[in-house]
């Protein structure tokens, strides 16, 4: 057993039971650490796979950002968790139907298909060995799968202006600065000077 | 022994299989549902990158780096849906989610 | 096992010395500490009262909002990377393209700027 096969089984270990205990874990915020745990594992596998560049990315776009996202709506939500576990225990029997089924189909698919020597290197962007996994990506993504590049650029906008129009309130009196408009005073605007009749008192 | 192709497919298979578990068990705490969905991406993503790597071709990484992008437009979208709805209704039971049909 | 992955032994390192100090931080107390708890010593202040409720407090929906700006702007970071490294190989277009994909992705800055989603309050 080499050194490689062993960070396999050590990668695929941690990230399969602390994928179970996403599920399994009482409180969510505990979900969420296991749910990044799961996702370093994942980076260890693609490592392993020499996919160097979406094992980085996997970590600094989930650990770093959408495993902060979740957290911060598991700690914003007041929401008696308890309570939620509720029904685990119900939905047991059908869930456990449902996942053998699945897993077992997973496994006939598996074991049923054949790979062709042919297939080796004839996909549409071959692999060299000399290009750099990072570079390699650059090579392909802007040029040759420009129409996802741009659709995926089109998919990041919608979910900027979604999420900016489902979450974003302003509270009602809160006097702002505006920029332009203090920018664009005069002093006709500003002040204004009164002749005040002396001896006159107010 | 040699690490190969199956053996990756089985540990995705059996990530995918845990989300889907995840959603059927935790029917009435979105957010894990929404963790759970998550799980099935990744392991979607394992599928490719292990394809790529197998068969010397890029473009399962290609398609990964999507889904990836896709995977966090959907978690942000969700959890907006989720806080809009919570701030409305002070709660995030599930059931009561079909009211949302006007 | 492929050369590349050699070049990641430093990393092994640093995480196999992170887990053990983490892991020896953890266990140390339990073995060296003198312990003799007694119902007293446990219970909450000694002189005060017992804590309400959980320690957990609510986080402002505000944070969330920030949090997921950064998501978007991250990802665009992460496909300007390829972008970088062979920016000399893939020309006019892959260059253009770029821009293109940067216009879309300011086109929802000068939008959340101007719906003032960058503000506090």
């Amino acid at each position: 057993m080499n050194v490689a096969a062993v960070f396999f089984y050590l990668f695929s270990a941690i990230m399969l039971a602390s994928a179970f205990m996403v599920i399994a874990a009482k409180n969510p915020v505990h979900s969420v650490l296991f749910l990044i745990l799961a996702f370093v594992n994942a980076s260890g596998l693609f490592l392993l796979m020499g996919a160097e560049f979406l094992a980085m990315i996997l970590v600094v776009v989930y650990v770093g950002a959408v495993a902060v996202l979740f957290l911060f709506v598991v700690m914003m939500l007041d929401v008696d968790f308890a309570e939620l576990k509720q029904g685990f225990l119900q939905y047991l029997p059908l869930g456990s139907v449902i996942g053998i089924v699945v897993a077992i189909e997973l496994l006939l698919v598996m074991v049923g298909f054949t790979q062709s020597d042919a297939a080796l290197g004839a996909g549409a962007s071959p692999i060299q060995a000399n290009v750099s996994n990072t570079e390699a990506l650059g090579l392909v993504l802007y040029t040759k799968y420009v129409y996802l590049f741009q659709a995926s650029g089109l998919v990041l906008l919608t979910a900027m202006i979604g999420a900016i129009v489902l979450t974003l309130r302003h509270k009602p009196d809160v006097k702002r600065q505006v920029i332009a408009d203090q920018n664009a005073r005069t002093r006709a605007d500003a002040i204004e000077i009164k002749k005040a009749p002396s001896r006159a008192g107010v | 022994m040699q690490i190969g192709l199956t053996h990756y497919l089985s540990v995705a298979a059996i990530l995918f299989t845990l989300g889907v578990l995840g959603i059927i068990l935790n029917r009435k705490n979105i957010i894990i549902i929404l963790m759970s969905v998550e799980m099935i991406l990744l392991s979607v993503n394992i599928n490719l990158v292990t394809f790529s790597t197998f068969l010397g071709d890029l473009t399962g990484q290609v398609f990964s780096l999507f889904i990836l992008t896709v995977a966090a437009a959907e978690a942000a979208i969700g959890l907006a849906i989720l806080v809009t709805y919570y701030r409305n209704r002070g709660s995030i039971a599930v059931e009561d989610i079909n009211m949302m049909k006007g | 096992m492929p050369s590349y992955l050699e070049e990641y032994l430093p990393l092994v390192i640093f995480m196999g010395v992170a887990g053990f100090l983490a892991a020896a931080l953890l266990i140390a107390p339990f073995v060296l500490a003198f312990k003799a708890p007694d119902t007293e010593k446990l219970s909450a202040y000694e002189c005060g009262f017992n804590a309400f409720d959980d320690a957990r407090m609510k986080f402002d929906v505000r944070f969330y909002l920030v949090s997921l700006l950064f998501i978007i702007f991250d990802l665009e970071v992460a496909f300007l990377f390829p972008w970088a490294v062979a920016f000399k190989d893939v020309g006019l277009f892959g260059f253009w393209s770029m821009i293109l994909f940067l216009g879309v992705l300011t086109i929802g800055f000068i939008y959340e700027w101007r719906k003032g989603a960058l503000e506090w309050d």
